[in-house]
């Protein structure tokens, strides 16, 4: 469960800790306990103010880099892993399209999201996205479990951007976009891909 | 020919069978405009190898035989459907012996999930297809005289009659495209190949009188020598879209009746528009509106420097580390990316300005900068901005007046609407 904290910390960022339980799929206390124990060790800190919140030391980067490494090569996953980054490297590109398109209508003007039929439209094709989508975090949970988290994650954010709250397809923390560039940087992170 | 066409002065296609590229070179052919040697591969060859899963009989014959009478050894193979889907589909350059395969691989290209997801976007039909165009490589890498760049006949941004855009001597246009090399202004060309200027100016001003609007090319000159391959025209939004319709009004090349009809209200949305003097670099503009504060070149930075005033975080580019950088800044500046990268993402959720693709830019920590996220450009300190209505939108919008009767006060989207209406009777 540390392993899985500190490399959830990795891939988003700075974080309090109600947003790194929803992004394990861990209970906030399971997350703080974890996070002391990270602490003491030196591998997370703590800061203060408005963008604070809880990150990686450098010594953290370079220790989650090695166990995230050593899981991988342990389960004999590299190849697997390989293969379903290149899938999803297929439909990156497409899903930043989408958002995009949410964001601005052809003409060039920012969608205010005044029609909504337009807007109806586009969550129609991220619905034929996420199909496709699905099958690639199939092909990554395959190759380690842990990546099943993402499709649940994007699911809901899909889910919750149908019933209305339009957020959660391309603005702020749980938007189907934010969880999206989380997967990449997990497989970056994972694979050692440097940006 | 049962599958192809020439791209030459006297073709008599329309884009459905040819596409919207091939039509375009088939007019600069017409102006008398220099084009490399090339033909085209119709739509009705791709929908054939769509709908049997190879090219249709004859076609590999065709090709063969009309790739001989180009007289080069290397083509370019390019994708050009009758309705613009930029960047969708294949373009594969320096193609020597195996032409057909390429051929196939931007048919194919016309089908891949993601062409599929922007035309159920854009409302264009799946069953069209795609022409190919297949050139004789020119090729903007040969010598210290050969480059590539765009270049439109009126800035993009303000409408102003100046042409406008980029340069890259010595490369082929993939470099521009990958970010691989600094482009230059396209004014640099005046100095470093004045012939090819000359002719590139010339060349606007004849696709301009053509098309009656402003209009967008893309060139490649080598050895001195320049060819065009490809054109646009119009497609200008915002306050360049009132310029350009105001001022061809002016010159007397289009009537003020069709400068109101090319204006829609929503160009009239107004945007804060940066007025510096002096642009330090530029980069694509990805979300509008203009932010100046201090450089933070790391996400750390930016959020200690937040506390102390406005930040522009400046990024090779961004990622989910950079949230919180992204939320303490006023606004965002990237090194690679397009207007789809995460930065411009991110940076339109959280309404800040942002430019993004500004290749090879560096800049010292904490240098005060301005960024306007329309235009993309970035100049030194703090520069002013303005959002109040130039002298063309109120010239438009009195013949506006004059067409609707009604001179009361009112806003400038009613007025033009009222102008609109009386038109469209």
């Amino acid at each position: 469960m540390s392993l899985l904290v500190l490399h959830t910390l990795r891939c988003i960022g700075f974080a309090g800790t109600a947003r790194i339980a929803g992004a394990a799929g861990l209970t906030e206390s399971e997350v703080e306990s974890e996070l002391i124990d990270l602490a003491v060790d030196g591998l997370v800190t703590h800061l203060p103010g408005e963008f604070g919140g809880w990150g990686l030391t450098d010594e953290g980067r370079v220790a989650d880099a090695q166990r995230i490494t050593g899981e991988l090569e342990s389960a004999q996953a590299r190849p697997a892993l390989t293969k379903a980054f290149h899938e999803f490297m297929v439909l990156n590109p497409e899903l930043l399209d989408l958002c995009t398109a949410w964001q601005i209508r052809s003409n060039g003007i920012l969608n205010d999201h005044s029609d909504i039929a337009y807007d109806g439209r586009v969550l129609g094709r991220f619905n034929d996205f996420h199909e496709r989508a699905v099958v690639v975090c199939a092909d990554l949970s395959a190759a380690q479990a842990r990546f099943d988290r993402y499709r649940v994650r994007l699911t809901d954010a899909l889910r919750r951007a149908a019933a209305g709250e339009l957020e959660y397809v391309a603005d702020g923390i749980g938007s189907y976009h934010a969880v999206w560039a989380e997967l990449h940087e997990d497989l970056l992170a994972t694979l050692g891909i440097p940006r | 020919m049962r599958w192809i066409r020439p791209i030459a002065a006297e073709s008599q296609e329309t884009a459905d069978t040819v596409g919207g590229k091939a039509d375009g070179l088939v007019v600069l052919h017409r102006l008398g405009l220099p084009v490399p040697p090339g033909f085209v591969i119709t739509t009705e060859a791709c929908r054939a190898f769509l709908r049997d899963g190879r090219p249709p009989d004859g076609l590999s014959d065709e090709v063969a035989a009309a790739k001989a009478g180009l007289g080069s050894a290397t083509v370019s193979v390019r994708s050009g459907a009758s309705v613009s889907m930029p960047g969708m589909m294949d373009t594969i350059l320096n193609v020597d012996k195996r032409l057909m395969p390429s051929v196939e691989a931007v048919f194919s290209s016309w089908n891949t999930p993601r062409a599929r997801t922007y035309r159920e976007l854009h409302d264009i039909p799946h069953d069209l297809g795609t022409a190919v165009i297949v050139q004789a490589m020119v090729l903007g890498d040969r010598d210290e005289h050969s480059g590539t760049g765009v270049a439109f006949s009126r800035d993009p941004n303000t409408g102003a009659r100046t042409p406008f855009g980029e340069v890259l001597f010595g490369h082929q246009g993939e470099d521009v495209v990958s970010g691989r090399a600094r482009t230059h202004p396209l004014h640099e060309l005046a100095e470093r190949e004045p012939a090819v200027w000359a002719e590139l100016l010339d060349a606007l001003s004849r696709i301009e009188a053509h098309h009656r609007d402003a209009c967008y090319v893309e060139f490649t000159f080598e050895s001195g020598v320049l060819w065009l391959l490809q054109v646009r025209s119009g497609g200008y939004a915002g306050a360049a879209a009132v310029r350009v319709a105001t001022d061809l009004a002016g010159e007397q090349v289009i009537s003020r009746t069709e400068a109101l009809l090319r204006v829609s209200p929503q160009h009239l949305v107004r945007t804060p528009r940066m007025t510096a003097d002096h642009v330090l670099a530029r980069g694509l503009g990805a979300c509008p509106g203009v932010a100046t504060g201090r450089v933070a070149s790391t996400t750390d930075s930016a959020v200690r420097m937040a506390v102390e005033g406005p930040v522009i975080l400046v990024r090779p580019e961004t990622s989910p580390h950079d949230m919180r950088g992204l939320a303490a800044a006023a606004g965002v500046v990237t090194e690679r990316g397009g207007p789809a990268s995460h930065a411009a993402v991110v940076a339109r959720s959280m309404g800040k300005p942002a430019v993004v693709g500004v290749s090879g830019f560096t800049i010292a920590e904490g240098t005060l900068i301005t960024i306007d996220g329309t235009s993309g450009e970035i100049a030194l300190g703090s520069q002013p901005s303005t959002t109040t209505a130039d002298a063309h939108l109120a010239r438009l919008l009195g013949w506006a007046d004059d067409v609707s009767g009604d001179h009361t006060e009112r806003a400038e989207a009613e007025r033009l609407r009222a102008a609109h209406a009386v038109l469209s009777r």
